[in-house]
């Protein structure tokens, strides 16, 4: 197999650890040092031309090659099986429709988060349940850091350098989940979004990390609580748009759909109802209100929200399908709402895994 | 032992600079309106213009969360001696 990338040669693996840190090769924690052999073991189980560019990473502009994101997805900890969802992030995030460019350089906290929905989240035990957002899983954990560390060597958006994240996040190690489809009675996030029952696929959509909602009891309960989490004036949505993304956990969604709520309905109802005045949001400041005017501008603020009329009550998106819902996580109390970047984009793009026949 | 770089080795080559203008008065500058901050962008034209003496030429960015479109880029480079390429926030 011929491969293009420069041969690092080293004495020993702490040699090789200090020279990956050195050359700003890692973001922070120790990788897997990606030899040849490993290399060719991803590259040889999805069966792609090593030199097929998936597009330019912004800001720098290195080539999304196959064979430098096998090279990254090695050192994040990926084995060959994991390798094809780490090639559809990596495609998902490159669609202009998520701005990656922006995401990655924006002083807001967004990361891209990837949602992995297929048999393939149960064939590799990503993690769908309890603990869903944290540690513990190898599939979440190398697939999610894979793609960060392709971000990192191949983008170069480096804090205090182009990425100027006020605070940024911890999301920026590894964001990525499951869904859980066999303990959900709807249907799973990518079918919605078009693609066959019983494919995989990944979606990706920038935003912050996990806010907790404490979500239980009956639908209208339930509903309460969510409406108001979704809207807090510190969140982008309520102020420019975009998109937001709600995490039920499989017992909050059966609750729903025990009482006839289907996901659309849920949707529909948090569309209308996570709603704030606009003069609660003018009092956050006159930076807030030049932002909405340049998305009115922009002609991404619907002209049917009067910006003049301090009683119109603003949504959090301009349409109700901006409102992703995935179902996963524990059967508890517990809900989360993860708000996005706003109008600006970071926007949910799907691309399906391409797994070798 | 041996293992694989993860990343492109650099092939930008720096384009020479112009020559720096020595001051301000008569000189065009390319202000890139990235829509940030378009009250503080039109404060900073008009001292540019009214205290500094220097020529403005206005180029608006049609996102600020996104690049400049090449055109514009080109457009700066091609039409000023100097230039602000964004108002960050």
């Amino acid at each position: 197999m011929e491969l293009v990338s420069e041969r690092i040669s080293v004495d020993d693996y702490d040699e090789a650890m200090e020279l990956v840190y050195e050359r700003q090769w890692t973001d922070g924690l120790p990788v897997v040092l990606p030899t040849r052999r490993r290399v060719e073991a991803l590259l040889e189980h999805v069966g792609r031309d090593p030199q097929e560019c998936l597009g330019h990473v912004p800001p720098r502009g290195g080539e999304a090659t196959i064979e430098k994101l096998a090279i990254n997805a090695v050192m994040g900890g990926c084995l060959p099986e994991h390798f094809p969802a780490v090639l559809a992030a990596m495609d998902a995030l490159l669609d202009p429709a998520h701005n990656l460019n922006g995401v990655l350089q924006t002083t807001h906290m967004c990361v891209s988060l990837i949602i992995v929905n297929g048999p393939i989240t149960r064939e590799l035990h990503f993690n769908a349940r309890d603990g869903v957002f944290g540690n513990g899983y190898r599939a979440n954990a190398a697939v999610g850091r894979g793609v960060r560390l392709a971000l990192w060597n191949l983008g170069g958006a480096f804090p205090w350098n182009t990425d100027k994240a006020t605070l940024s996040s911890p999301a920026e190690y590894a964001f990525c989940i499951a869904e859980e489809e066999q303990d959900n009675p709807w249907r799973p996030l990518h079918v919605e979004r078009g693609c066959p029952e019983g494919s995989d696929a990944v979606t990706v959509f920038a935003c912050e990390g996990p806010h907790s909602v404490f979500c239980y009891g009956a639908p209208e309960e339930m509903l309460h609580v969510l409406t108001d989490s979704l809207c807090g004036l510190g969140n982008n949505n309520v102020h420019v748009l975009g998109q937001t993304l709600v995490t039920l956990n499989p017992l909050n969604a059966e609750e729903f759909a025990r009482r006839g709520w289907s996901k659309d309905d849920v949707r529909h109802y948090l569309w209308e109802h996570a709603r704030r005045r606009l003069a609660d949001v003018r009092a956050c400041g006159a930076i807030h209100e030049q932002f909405r005017k340049m998305e009115r501008d922009a002609g991404r603020y619907p002209l049917r929200y009067d910006l003049d009329n301090p009683t119109t009550r603003l949504p959090i998106t301009a349409r109700p399908e901006d409102i992703h819902i995935v179902v996963a996580g524990g059967r508890s109390y517990f809900a989360a709402v993860l708000p996005g970047w706003g109008g600006f984009g970071g926007f949910a793009v799907t691309r399906p895994i391409r797994r070798p026949r | 032992m041996e293992f694989l770089s993860p990343v492109w080795p650099s092939t930008t080559v720096a384009r020479p600079p112009k020559r720096r203008p020595k001051g301000l008065q008569g000189v065009t500058i390319a202000l890139v309106d990235d829509n940030l901050d378009a009250a503080f962008t039109t404060h900073l034209e008009a001292l540019l213009t009214a205290e500094a003496g220097a020529k403005v030429r206005r180029l608006v960015k049609p996102s600020g969360t996104a690049p400049s479109p090449p055109g514009l880029i080109e457009e700066a480079a091609r039409e000023a001696d100097a230039a602000v390429v964004g108002i960050g926030l």
